[in-house]
């Protein structure tokens, strides 16, 4: 680890990091502690050829910031165009993420409309949504009300039919 | 269906996502470099992520080559031989020269003398 700081160029990437990469690359693999040195600095000098290499391009595109492309394109001089590919991916999925992430707040943050009156309007939806409810449920009592009524007055004639039915007979009999 | 390929898809981006390689310290070196003035935040990650998959690929292919593979370890030549063997690995010649035995060493610093002398 850098412990000599304020030279750039004892910067390399943390010790750890690298560990963890071998073991997950090479796993049940012994490597040499030097080799491990090695990958560190090899690591360094990569992140330099990049940069260079990005940068010059960069240089000759006018532009004063690298970007993306600047880097790709260095990736494919260099010989590690074989990178490019898996690259991009994962570029593109943390955008994509980054994206809806932003579009979802956004699209709240953009109605422009301030909390309290989010607030009311919700209050109003709700009671709106109350009476409606207890209308319905009025109407449905009203409905089971009514046809309980039909249900009685139709057994009632029911019976009654049955009995003047029955009545008649009798009648008739005594007529006859 | 689809709602589970999201969840999927969402779990697999954070975790290629979760770069090991401090970009900041990515971004220190990158600067260390003569004339590198701004970055893009995008291009600072596609190099961050290209390193990771550099030592990766370093590694996995320094230990196919190496000799290595019986004892099932990695050593520093394996390192170096890969640098020499492979073009897009020489740019590390430099920082990586081979090991070779001290008395070897100097064997060859007196035949260089006795050349200088020679002249």
């Amino acid at each position: 680890m850098a412990s000599s700081s304020g030279n750039d160029d004892d910067l390399t990437i943390p010790r750890a990091a690298i560990n963890k990469m071998i073991k997950e690359t090479l796993p049940n693999v012994r490597v040499a502690n030097d080799a491990r040195e090695l990958v560190v600095n090899c690591c360094t000098e990569f992140i330099h050829l990049v940069s260079s290499e990005a940068n010059e391009i960069c240089n000759k595109s006018e532009k004063k910031t690298i970007s993306p492309e600047h880097v790709i394109n260095a990736l494919e001089s260099l010989g590690f165009g074989s990178y490019i590919a898996e690259v991009k991916d994962v570029l593109q999925e943390c955008k994509t993420v980054a994206l809806k992430r932003r579009k979802a707040s956004s699209r709240l943050e953009n109605l422009g409309i301030p909390e309290e009156e989010l607030l009311r309007q919700q209050q109003e939806l709700f009671a709106k949504a109350r009476q409606q409810q207890a209308e319905l449920a009025q109407q449905e009592w009203l409905q089971m009300q009514q046809a309980a009524q039909q249900a009685q007055l139709a057994a009632a004639s029911a019976s009654s039919a049955q009995q003047a039915g029955s009545s008649q007979d009798e009648d008739e009999e005594d007529d006859m | 269906m689809s709602e589970k390929n999201m969840e999927e898809k969402v779990e697999q981006a954070t975790n290629s996502k979760n770069i090991s390689l401090p970009m900041s310290r990515v971004r220190l070196i990158m600067k260390s470099s003569p004339d590198v003035s701004c970055i893009n935040q995008d291009a600072l990650f596609l190099t961050t992520k290209a390193t990771e998959l550099f030592v990766q690929h370093l590694a996995l292919s320094s230990f196919k080559n190496g000799s290595g593979k019986e004892t099932n370890t990695l050593s520093y030549s394996d390192l170096a031989n890969a640098a020499e063997e492979t073009e897009t690995f020489q740019f590390l010649t430099d920082i990586l020269p081979k090991k070779i035995l001290a008395r070897d060493y100097l064997k060859s610093l007196e035949e260089m003398e006795k050349d200088d002398d020679k002249l």
